[in-house]
């Protein structure tokens, strides 16, 4: 990986009695993206605005680009405004005052750029997020949709090296949520920026980030590429929290084996070193099929329900394994009642942490 | 693109702790301080004018029991009438315009403001006017009518207790009415729902959801009524019914002026009426208002029928009676050289004004009075502002503290307030007693929760990350309150400037204490004006001081108005 741009280390948060975020350490690289998920309350929000300033962290230590700007050791917190690092807000907080011409320019005026460069500037931005039409719009007259691209032109219009965003995405309508993701991501590979992004949708998360930190009551669960997080999740946690899963308990029987309480022999793999002392697989309900495949784990079922989504069906199926969730294209229906076979590889069965 | 990033900005002082601490110290000596005197004098047992005291003891105390025990009892019976009329037209208010479908509802809402800007002393003078013994204008028509003897005297206890609860009392009605709007019309719906009729709805959900906040108004209001001072100064000393602060008011013009039993009585009251309002914040915050969700509901209104007429009526009879009544009968009697209502022996003329404006104590009274206001106002909103800020949005240690000592004043009656702070500045060696100076220190003490409140409104609905997205693209305090906080708050500065400026031109309670022969004001004027010279004079002086607050009200009005729309 190129150079680290962003280190956290230790960091630890306090509110009271009450511990936000314990001990939790990752660096982001020059260039990356990299997202922090999780549930409400998970302490992601709170380990974001730690490394922007706006939070005071009780412990550990956070840099940038190799200069400290909190360290519990040396009682050093950079206030916000030195750290040089740019945010876009949950709640855009666009300045409703100000025309969007001003919002964009804010961060440069700041700067005491010139005249002319503030103006270039600003349009550069705000055609990145095409909005050049609207400079002169007070900004209390723009759509939610509107002011989310005020509050992203805003934010990379000074050049920062470093953006953090806090849910960005999370007040808008599905459809416009969607087309948002793929802007994003399309401006995150334009500029030469880092980020850090704050979001509890997994989808989201999977789909616009170079790495995934899953986080869970104050603490990291797993760190990897989406495909890793998905495909290899180390946790129950995460196997539940991120796409849909079904958890099988059992105990090892040695050598990629796996016995069920149910009394079935899987086949399984691990994304860790397994110590004996594992009792669940997780299955992704993606990854299951319902007719034999040569070289997979197979168990007979019976369908009990059949719920069609529209983009995909999903079937409850009884086995040995006990009720398991299946989803499959809506093609070729199967009746409830109907008798399937199971059938999964042991690639896509894997051993969770215990 | 020139990249710029943390080194390239400058280094910032820490300006945000400096001026806390100096606010803190500030804020402290203005609220702490002028108390610390009171109690210290109300502990002189020797010379009263002696400082510091030459004996210490609990004398002046003893004596309240032993001499003044007529005055507490006045105070007790005075302030319970006037907060169960307070109460009772609050509540009949509040239910018929938040529940019922009375015509004109939203005209009828924004009325029963009036009676507040009316202000307790021109209420006094008003009634004092209407229902005097002879010469009141119900007894002139009831004797023009043919009857014989008053009918009407308003210079008893029920007559001060009337004045207190209709000028006094109208925060009752808003208290009421924000505990019913609150509610969640779904609890009564589902009442409903579940089978019970209109009246079982009523008295099993409806009433029990709005007792907490009628029992915290009851309280409040009851602390206020302890403590005021207008109706008892107007009405009471005339008919020689004295409660607590007319009885502090008049000990300090005894000779020598008694001010340890001066002070012994007041921190009597500060006591009790602050105990009082400790123990409404105290049930407020336990959360027994169970009703309150933050959320304003706007509950479906009862359909009354015919009866919303006479609801109506019960309307536009508390209007008549605590403003058209009020206001004609001063305008009727500064218009005239011998106040009749007797309209055919009426002789009109403008000579009260002509005289009232000519005069040059009231010139320069009411001159003084409108200078403090801009004065005060101004300044002080912008000082209340930093603290607002402080306390709400900071992080600093100590907020807490800075947020009661702001909202101290709130329970220290303002005439014991004036008293301490009198006491205070003839004892500190800087001569600012009997000065403008002295005024306007006390004005701006005094209006500190007023004005905190105002602006702590406005504050808590601008999103914290507005401030803290200009913190991240750069700003430093100072330029992020420019550039962001202080636009934003217009309005809610527009609206406290007002409010403040209006309080100091009405106010008379510190005033009383602290005003000097060459730095008068106008509430204590129209006050020695009512007991030295004519009604007639009298009316003219307050209406013109009513109309000077009307003027400032209707540029609350249409700023505010201007300022949100541009913001929404």
């Amino acid at each position: 990986m190129s150079v680290t741009r962003i280190e956290v280390k230790d960091l630890v948060v306090r509110y009271g009695d009450q511990v936000a975020v314990n001990g939790v350490s990752f660096t982001v690289g020059r260039g990356e993206h990299v997202t922090l998920l999780g549930p409400s309350g998970c302490g992601k929000t709170t380990t974001l605005r730690s490394i922007a300033g706006l939070e005071q962290p009780t412990g550990g230590s956070i840099s940038i680009d190799g200069q400290a700007m909190y360290d519990a050791s040396q009682r050093r917190n950079i206030p916000t405004e030195q750290r040089g690092v740019s945010m876009v807000f949950q709640s855009y907080a666009v300045w409703p005052h100000m025309t969007v011409f001003d919002n964009v320019a804010y961060g440069l005026r700041v700067r005491k750029q010139g005249a002319a460069d503030i103006k270039s500037n600003v349009e550069r931005a705000l055609d990145l997020v095409q909005m050049r039409h609207l400079a002169d719009r007070p900004a209390s007259k723009l759509s939610g949709g509107q002011q989310q691209r005020v509050a992203l032109a805003r934010a990379v219009a000074f050049s920062p090296t470093v953006v953090l965003f806090d849910e960005p995405l999370s007040n808008l309508d599905a459809k416009l949520r969607a087309e948002m993701r793929v802007e994003l991501r399309e401006l995150q590979r334009r500029l030469d920026i880092t980020s850090v992004y704050v979001t509890h949708d997994q989808e989201e998360a999977l789909a616009i980030s170079d790495r995934v930190i899953v986080m869970n009551v104050g603490i990291i669960e797993q760190i990897g590429t989406p495909e890793q997080i998905y495909n290899k999740p180390r946790s129950r946690f995460v196997a539940d929290f991120v796409g849909s899963a079904n958890l099988i308990k059992g105990k090892p029987a040695g050598d990629g084996a796996f016995l069920t309480d149910g009394g079935v022999n899987l086949k399984v793999t691990s994304g860790h070193k397994p110590t004996g002392k594992e009792n669940e697989v997780a299955v992704r309900t993606a990854y299951i099929d319902l007719a034999p495949r040569p070289g997979e784990n197979h168990v007979p079922g019976t369908v009990r329900q059949r719920l069609f989504h529209g983009d995909f069906v999903q079937y409850v199926i009884d086995s040995a394994l006990g009720p398991l969730i299946v989803r499959r294209p809506p093609t070729n229906l199967l009746e409830e009642g109907a008798a399937v076979t199971l059938s999964f590889s042991p690639e896509h069965c894997v051993l969770l942490e215990a | 693109m020139t990249v710029i990033t943390g080194e390239a900005l400058r280094p910032r002082h820490n300006w945000q702790a400096i001026i806390t601490i100096v606010l803190l110290l500030a804020v402290s000596f203005l609220v702490i301080l002028p108390l610390v005197f009171l109690v210290e004098e109300s502990l002189n047992t020797g010379d009263p004018m002696a400082f510091p005291p030459e004996a210490y003891g609990f004398a002046n105390y003893i004596a309240i029991f032993d001499e003044d025990i007529r005055v507490l009892w006045n105070t007790l019976i005075i302030a319970v009438m006037a907060t169960v009329m307070a109460i009772l037209i609050g509540f009949t208010l509040a239910w018929i315009l938040t529940r019922t479908n009375v015509p004109g509802r939203a005209t009828l809402e924004r009325l029963m403001e009036l009676p507040y800007y009316m202000t307790p002393l021109v209420g006094a003078l008003a009634w004092a006017v209407i229902a005097g013994p002879k010469s009141g204008f119900i007894n002139q028509l009831w004797k023009a009518a043919g009857g014989g003897g008053d009918i009407a005297d308003v210079y008893t206890h029920f007559g001060i207790a009337w004045i207190m609860a209709l000028f006094e009392g109208t925060v009752a009605f808003v208290m009421i009415s924000a505990s019913m709007k609150s509610m969640d019309p779904a609890l009564e719906e589902s009442a409903r729902v579940m089978g019970a009729s209109k009246l079982r709805t009523t008295l099993t959900v409806t009433l029990p959801l709005v007792m907490p906040g009628v029992l915290g108004a009851a309280l409040f209001v009851f602390a206020e009524m302890l403590g005021s001072f207008a109706a008892a100064l107007v009405i009471g000393i005339p008919a020689r019914i004295y409660v607590i602060t007319t009885a502090i008011w008049d000990s300090t013009l005894a000779y020598p002026p008694d001010y340890g039993r001066a002070s012994a009585m007041g921190l009597m009251l500060f006591v009790v009426m602050f105990g009082m309002l400790t123990f409404y914040r105290r049930m407020i915050n336990r959360g027994s208002f169970a009703t309150i969700t933050g959320k304003a509901f706007r509950p479906r209104p009862m359909d009354m029928g015919r009866l919303a007429w006479l609801l109506f009526g019960v309307c536009c009879l508390y209007i008549l009676l605590a403003v058209v009544l009020p206001i004609g009968a001063l305008v009727l009697t500064s218009l005239q050289r011998f106040a009749t209502v007797v309209l055919s022996q009426a002789e009109f003329t403008l000579a009260n004004y002509r005289t009232a404006l000519a005069l040059g104590p009231v010139r320069t009274a009411m001159g003084n009075s409108l200078m403090l206001g801009f004065g005060v106002a101004s300044v002080g909103v912008l000082v209340m502002v930093v603290l607002v800020w402080i306390i709400y949005r900071s992080q600093l240690v100590g907020r807490g503290a800075v947020e009661y000592l702001v909202m101290f004043p709130q329970a220290v009656p303002r005439l014991v307030f004036g008293l301490a702070l009198l006491w205070a500045w003839l004892n500190i060696p800087i001569p600012i007693y009997g000065t403008l100076w002295l005024l306007a220190l006390a004005y701006f003490t005094v209006m500190l929760p007023l004005g905190v409140r105002t602006l702590a409104g406005v504050v808590l609905q601008i999103d914290k990350s507005l401030e803290e997205c200009a913190r991240v693209c750069g700003a430093g305090w100072v330029y992020q309150m420019r550039t962001v906080t202080l636009p934003l708050l217009k309005p809610g500065v527009l609206a406290a400037w007002l409010l403040i400026f209006m309080a100091c031109v009405r106010e008379l309670g510190a005033s009383v204490f602290l005003m000097g022969p060459n730095a008068k004001v106008i509430a204590p004027s129209i006050v020695n004006a009512f007991a030295t010279s004519g009604t007639e004079l009298t009316a003219a002086m307050a209406l013109i001081q009513t109309f000077t607050v009307i003027v400032a009200l209707a540029i609350l009005f249409r700023l505010t108005r201007g300022a949100t729309k541009e913001l929404t």
